[in-house]
């Protein structure tokens, strides 16, 4: 199965879901198929899924979805716990393992040793937990997701092929102006609340 | 004044600062504090496994609307300073950092985790504040609020066993 395929379907149903995407060719897959103001880039390592949490949390109404890699939430295996702890109803939990390392030079990662990171997710707590290894499947899983009010992970497991496109358009300063004022837009909120002075204080 | 009247002092400057989403991981002596959050329905509270997820989860609250605060003690700080430099110093998000000064002067623990505190935090160019009057606590968190605000990055300040209500005086002989 291909990331692109997948990340494709995603963008058929997506709509206005917010999108929390783990930095490296994923990201930029996805911000190809889907432009515009409501994606988000990390650039920690291991903080996607963290990141998504704190937005599915602040903003309840909305569905967040984190698209995840299998090297990055190896790095934050105990988001997984405080994810289940907190259990949101509007965030799905999307991870593409490829098994390696895929930004940093593909070296093997731990699920390329055996690790099932669905069976972690299950152990930790996420009851809607499922891996999709077929293309339909996925479309199915996203699908089944999109309507369903309650926390979901999904894993995919995907080739390492990568479709080339263009790069990431913003910086991070710009990524997070352009994502506050499309939440606000979108969710009618005002976020970025002005208190500067009329003159020098 | 006793750690529960200290705890119930800082919260409530906590609630007068705005912050409405905190992000905890314990420490003996911010029991009563973080009791005190547990408790308070205003604030939204993710109890983290690691206090890196922490500056994650308070990082996208903020980017739809939330004011956050992490707390945390000072080894968990340790443990957050790649996101605090690649998320909030790299985008520039505000976050009030309540640190637990484990190893200040006068601590029988952790007195290499104290001496690295605040060079930590000098390298990383987050301005901080050390809290030792418990009275004054609700004003200094409204002003790193401010800051936090204004400068968009993090705010530090420190929880010393005194502004937490823990440090009964010494009985000098």
């Amino acid at each position: 199965m291909k990331r692109f395929d997948c990340l494709r379907a995603l963008a058929e149903v997506a709509n206005e879901a917010l999108i929390v995407s783990s930095a490296g060719a994923m990201t930029l897959e996805w911000n190809y198929l889907r432009p515009g103001d409501g994606n988000f880039r990390v650039r920690t390592l291991g903080l996607c899924s963290s990141i998504a949490l704190g937005m599915a949390l602040g903003l309840p109404d909305r569905k967040v979805i984190a698209l995840d890699g299998d090297g990055s939430l190896l790095m934050n295996l105990s988001s997984l716990a405080t994810i289940a702890r907190m259990r949101p109803k509007n965030l799905i939990h999307i991870v593409f393992d490829n098994e390696v390392y895929e930004a940093s030079g593909s070296k093997k990662t731990a699920t390329g040793a055996g690790t099932d990171l669905v069976s972690v997710a299950l152990a930790a707590g996420i009851k809607n937990a499922l891996w999709a290894n077929a293309l339909d499947d996925f479309a199915k899983a996203v699908a089944v997701a999109l309507n369903a009010h309650e926390l979901c992970f999904i894993g995919a497991k995907v080739s390492t092929e990568r479709t080339e496109v263009p790069p990431y358009p913003i910086d991070e300063v710009e990524n997070k102006y352009r994502f506050i004022r499309h939440v606000e837009k979108t969710a009618g909120i005002e976020i970025l609340k002005r208190h500067l002075p009329a003159s020098y204080d | 004044m006793n750690s529960a009247e200290a705890a119930k002092t800082i919260v409530d400057g906590l609630k007068r600062a705005g912050i409405n989403f905190v992000a905890t991981l314990p420490d003996i002596n911010l029991a009563d504090l973080l009791r005190e959050v547990e408790e308070d329905r205003d604030f939204i509270h993710v109890p983290v496994c690691r206090e890196e997820e922490g500056i994650g989860i308070c990082a996208g609250a903020y980017l739809v609307g939330k004011k956050c605060a992490a707390i945390m003690q000072n080894g968990g700080f340790f443990n957050s300073t790649n996101a605090i430099v690649s998320t909030s110093l790299q985008y520039q998000i505000p976050l009030l950092l309540l640190i637990y000064y484990a190893g200040d002067i006068g601590d029988r623990t952790f007195s290499t985790t104290g001496s690295m505190t605040e060079p930590v935090l000098q390298a990383l160019g987050v301005r901080y504040y050390v809290m030792r009057d418990t009275g004054g606590a609700p004003e200094l968190i409204k002003r790193a609020e401010i800051l936090a605000d204004d400068s968009k990055r993090p705010v530090a300040l420190l929880l010393t066993k005194e502004v937490l209500g823990r440090r009964p005086s010494l009985q000098l002989s």
